[in-house]
């Protein structure tokens, strides 16, 4: 159903039928994406009308893919996908914990309560959660050396709801590795720097963390080497090859020998640019064992590259605008604009560069670097769909890691914040709100029972049975997550599955914002009504 | 040789694009045939400059266009993103995910069907497969498909771009845009696009395979690149057009901004037409700021136009429109690709050789710097020497450029003229033929232009199979124009038609004023003038007043080469 249903030209639209339309639709939505939740959720595999092949097990990547024409449910996604963009996670959390906020107020409309009562109480709860979150959350120190191990189980909560034990561990430390070789002292951490390359060979086990770079192409000259040892690197952005230049393009030749000059004189600055990276290179390389490599970000044509493949150079071209950062990063130097200053300064160094061939697929390795800061994971897999899935992974593990360094906190998960924050605002706050408002906090309470509940629900558990067991446990003064083996309460510290604190800030946040909006409907059905209207 | 890299974004860009591959195919097969007409094997037009040879993960060989299109999330048809050089997956199974050991849902779409001249083009292959793995091909008691049904199955019903196309893509040419649930339909102004644009890695992804095409070129000449300039897509190119330019400033692009006949029908409430006034003046002012050469086509109307003297096109079938574009751009990379061995090979089939940026230079290097170009064609191209006929080469080009002016008489127009497989008498001109002959039409013809090129060659436009029944009776077997009509059908397509002669030409020529003039007018009228309705709306598409002001800026400096008196004649927009 979708609001062109409704007649427009009704006079005075049913607002009680607007209102239960938002609530079936964030329903709806919540169904679909319920099962996403936790290390025992359901994956998904979307087959395509022309047999593409996608897997995810991500809520922020099923959206995404699925065709959504209602308005309301368009507005959740729209929120859930932005929870992604600025946190990186919670995406499913966003739209189960919107879809649960009206499942609750559902009932309570239906007894008769009007909405705006509701809306109030979800304020003050809000609040009052976001105070408790503040409280409740677990302080790290970040210091010069962090805390791995509070990192590795931050970013291993979130990998192992999307891939299977053993390679979400694997890749545990690989992300945790990775932000940790990027991150600098009193610097926001660019998580671009981590450069995420794939190959589509052998298997998911055997990605990996290079500690240097991987470039997507290799050189252009069969005589260059493929492998070399003890390099200097050149990064630059220098023209290597012959073009018109804008100036002369518009010069008339009066005659053919007038034009073969100008042809030449062009080549030959081409030709002087590579002779003084030659003579750098010789000036470095001459009595020693050492090679040279030129990565350019321009291009370099089949005379210049032949140049440089006489003189023992290789030399790659067109390499990533970003691979240029990057590159200075893992290997030092600088990255030249001109071949006209060149010192041994500029030059960066890697123990090791070699290429790796895949059909007509080139990889370059820049690896053996010194102290690098930035660095590349290398994803394998047998076919695009996996890589494409633990590409997706990786993507959040990172996140994850970066938000643990940002934030200085996390917060215990499992639904341990949850079932703690319920049971503070049901015992607490509540008795603190005069009047019917009461209810609209009752009901957000009890909407953020939502993620234990699920967690049960996918591990097969009775979702009454866990709830009770965990309320009970907690009231005994014990913080308690849900083990989704048993059904019994755990402590998460011990089991070490932690969430960001970011991302379970900005849901609290978001979450009760969209839900009054679609609660207080008839003001959207009016802007609705505007915008058809002709003007 | 000096390769060309091929950009194709929106959907009539992909059907223009579909067609333009479909020639390049022809052409690829018909020189390979044993038994084919010479014409095609002897043409001298180098195809590496367009495709590019690689192989698959198998190890199998490929030769694929050096392609890039952009399309919208859901317009591939029956195409797999992925090109159709990869192993397809016939039964997705669940077994296959090695990533997740718990529970699994599958969500199947619909299957697309490939229509019958795609089954039947998927059923040559595997023939050709198995006849050479067992030598006789196995004797299926199938029924034949005949080509009759083949070209019904395409006049009838064409839902996407890939439906008649033959080529073989790439894995990485093929790219969908995610919409973040935007609807097809709504996808029409500038803004919408700039928000797509925005949203997650898609500028990046795209940026990335086009460097993995150019990163294997040698020599570079340049990239041509065809947007449909109807929607959104103007927006996508655009931003897409300003990181090549960034990134490979001294690459030359040749921009085909399109329109589809539909798009005029778009706009109809006083405030679509506001959106859409704003839509074509922002775009063409963005899109012309970051190309080299600007080449606006699409008639509102070709069944309505001159070209109806010998085609018959249904304007409301993108299949067929589309066609006509992708032959007019055909022709024009035809001086792109021209190997040169020395003078005398030269003379025999071609001549007038150019790469993209002589031609860039030729046309909008000159001393007025005139950017925004005018596309004529004549399909098919007279006779030389036609006695029968009046009408010259030169007076039978018409153009694809819609709004200009119609008699110009501009003496500092200039042009590049592409003539090739025109036919003399009875057979197929010689190119010192068609040299001379173009020659005295230029010295007959007032007013002259200031410069033109001509690019000669002999090979025609073949015409393939998927190529919709847009011919009329007046049309023969190769192309050939008749006073009267022939008997068969009206309409005659690739069965009774099998190359054409063609003519193109670029023009640059203050004809395209009125262009440019409709735009500035409405960017003040709309966007910059006090009150002004559509300035609300320039701002939801993320435009400052500041930026709506440049634009208006360069517009009319664009105005300002054409005709340097139009000064005045503009400063009543300043008195606001």
């Amino acid at each position: 159903m979708s609001l062109r249903v409704l007649n427009p030209n009704a006079e005075v639209l049913n607002k009680s039928a607007a209102l239960h339309m938002n609530i079936n639709a964030a329903k709806g939505l919540q169904d679909v994406l319920k099962t996403n939740l936790g290390p025992k959720g359901t994956i998904k595999m979307l087959v395509g009308g022309a047999g593409d092949i996608k897997l995810t097990k991500d809520g922020n990547t099923l959206l995404k893919e699925m065709q959504i024409q209602n308005p309301t449910a368009i507005m959740i996604a729209r929120t859930a996908v932005a929870q992604d963009d600025t946190s990186g996670d919670g995406t499913t959390s966003t739209v189960l914990f919107i879809g649960e906020l009206m499942k609750q107020s559902e009932r309570y409309i239906d007894e008769g309560m009007h909405p705006r009562v509701l809306v109030d109480g979800f304020e003050i709860a809000k609040r009052a959660t976001i105070e408790f979150l503040e409280k409740f959350k677990t302080p790290v120190v970040m210091g010069e050396t962090p805390d791995k191990e509070i990192l590795k189980m931050v970013a291993r909560t979130t990998l192992r709801t999307k891939l299977y034990e053993a390679l979400a561990d694997q890749l545990t430390d690989i992300v945790v590795n990775a932000v940790l070789c990027i991150r600098k002292p009193d610097e926001p951490i660019d998580l671009f720097m981590v450069e995420i390359m794939h190959m589509r060979h052998k298997f998911d086990v055997d990605t990996r963390l290079v500690e240097g770079l991987v470039l997507d192409h290799g050189s252009r000259h069969p005589d260059m080497k493929r492998r070399a040892e003890n390099c200097y690197i050149l990064t630059c952005n220098v023209s290597l090859e012959y073009e018109k230049s804008e100036v002369n393009a518009g010069f008339f030749y009066s005659n053919a020998e007038q034009r073969e000059k100008m042809v030449a004189a062009e080549r030959r600055q081409v030709d002087e640019r590579v002779k003084k990276i030659i003579e750098l290179k010789q000036k470095v390389c001459s009595g020693n064992e050492s090679n040279f490599v030129v990565i350019n970000q321009k291009g370099i044509d089949p005379p210049s590259l032949d140049l440089l493949a006489r003189a023992g150079i290789i030399a790659l071209r067109r390499a990533k605008r970003r691979n240029m950062e990057r590159l200075i990063l893992a290997c030092g130097g600088e990255a030249v604009n001109s071949v006209d200053s060149l010192t041994p300064d500029c030059l960066g160094w890697a123990g090791l560069v070699y290429e790796h061939v895949l059909g007509e697929e080139k990889y370059t390795f820049v690896e053996n670097v010194k102290n690098p800061h930035s660095c590349t994971i290398l994803i394998k897999g047998p076919n695009d769909h996996t890589i494409a899935q633990i590409k997706d992974a990786v993507r959040d593990g990172l996140r994850s890691v970066k938000n643990t360094l940002e934030d200085e906190a996390v917060i215990l998960g499992a639904g341990a914040f949850e079932v703690a924050a319920r049971q503070h605002l049901i015992n607490n706050v509540k008795k603190t709100v005069q009047g019917r408002a009461q209810v609209g906090v009752e009901a957000f309470a009890d909407a953020l029972m939502v993620i234990p509940k699920t967690l049960a629900e996918n591990s097969g558990l009775d979702t009454q049975d866990v709830i009770i067991s965990l309320t009970n446990e907690h009231d005994r003064g014990n913080v308690v997550g849900l083990n989704h083996h048993t059904g019994e309460p755990i402590d998460p510290q011990m089991e070490g599955i932690f969430d960001n604190y970011s991302v379970k800030r900005q849901i609290i946040n978001s979450g009760p914002v969209i839900a009054s909006q679609l609660l207080l409907v008839d003001e959207v059905i009016r802007a609705g009504r505007n915008m058809r209207k002709p003007t | 040789m000096r390769e060309i890299v091929t950009i194709q974004v929106g959907e009539f860009a992909n059907y223009i694009g579909s067609h333009y591959w479909n020639f390049q195919d022809e052409l690829l097969g018909l020189a390979e045939e044993p038994q084919g007409d010479p014409v095609y094997k002897s043409s001298s037009l180098n195809m590496d400059v367009l495709y590019r040879s690689g192989e698959t993960a198998q190890g199998i060989l490929t030769y694929c266009p050096r392609l890039l299109s952009i399309g919208y999330k859901g317009t591939l048809g029956s195409l797999s993103s992925s090109g159709s050089l990869s192993p397809r997956i016939s039964q997705p199974d669940t077994s296959e995910i090695v990533t997740w050991p718990g529970n699994v849902t599958r969500y199947t779409a619909e299957p697309r069907e490939k229509n019958i001249f795609l089954q039947s083009l998927c059923e040559e292959e595997t023939a050709n497969l198995t006849s050479k793995v067992t030598d006789q091909g196995s004797s299926h008691p199938q029924r034949q498909i005949t080509d009759k049904e083949r070209i019904e199955c395409l006049e009838n019903g064409v839902q996407y771009w890939t439906d008649f196309s033959k080529v073989q893509f790439h894995p990485r040419s093929l790219y969908e845009l995610h919409g973040s649930w935007t609807d097809v339909e709504k996808f029409d102004n500038y803004g919408i696009g700039e928000e797509i644009l925005s949203a997650g890695f898609q500028s990046e992804e795209m940026n990335e395979r086009l460097r993995f095409f150019i990163e294997e070129c040698d020599h570079l000449q340049g990239i041509q690149f065809i947007v449909d300039d109807s929607g959104g897509f103007s927006a996508i190119a655009a931003g897409f057009l300003e990181d090549i330019a960034d990134e490979y400033s001294n690459t030359p692009v040749l921009l085909y901004s399109a329109r589809s006949p539909a798009s005029y029908k778009l706009g109809k409430s006083p405030k679509e037409s506001v959106s859409r006034a704003l839509h074509d003046a922002v775009s063409f002012s963005r899109l012309s700021s970051c190309c080299k050469l600007m080449v606006p086509v699409g008639l509102p109307s070709l069944s309505r136009s001159r070209f109806s003297s010998t085609l018959s096109v249904e304007d409301q079938k993108l299949f067929h429109s589309s066609a006509i574009y992708a032959a007019s751009i055909h022709s024009v990379s035809i001086p792109f690709r021209m190997e040169s061995h020395g003078v005398n090979a030269e003379s025999l089939y071609i001549s007038g050789a150019m790469d993209v940026g002589g031609m860039v230079q030729m046309l909008a290097g000159q001393a007025r710097q005139n950017m925004i170009t005018i596309l004529d064609l004549a399909m098919p191209a007279q006779f030389l020497n036609d006695a029968n006929n009046q009408s010259t080469i030169l007076r039978s080009l018409c153009s694809l450029t819609p709004e200009i002016e119609e008699n110009n008489d501009d003496l500092h127009s200039i042009e590049s003229l592409i003539v090739h497989g025109a036919f003399s008498g009875g057979r197929r001109a010689s190119i010192s033929e068609v040299e001379k002959y173009i020659q005295t039409e230029y010295q007959n013809e007032l007013p002259r232009p200031m410069a033109y090129h001509l690019t000669a060659a002999s090979c025609p436009l073949p015409i393939p199979l998927p190529f919709p029944s847009i011919f009329n009776n007046r049309v023969g077997r190769r192309g050939e124009l008749s006073t009267t009509r022939l008997g068969g059908a009206e309409r005659r397509g690739s069965l009774e038609v099998e190359s054409v002669p063609m003519a193109a030409r670029l023009r640059s020529s203050s004809a395209v004023k009125p262009i440019i003039e409709r735009r500035l007018g409405n960017l003040h009228r709309y966007g910059l003038q006090r009150g002004a309705l559509g300035v609300e709306l320039l701002r939801s598409w993320g435009f400052s007043k500041e930026e709506v002001e440049d634009m208006g800026e360069a517009l009319r400096k664009m105005m300002m080469l054409l005709d340097p008196n139009a000064d005045a004649a503009s400063s009543e927009f300043d008195s606001d």
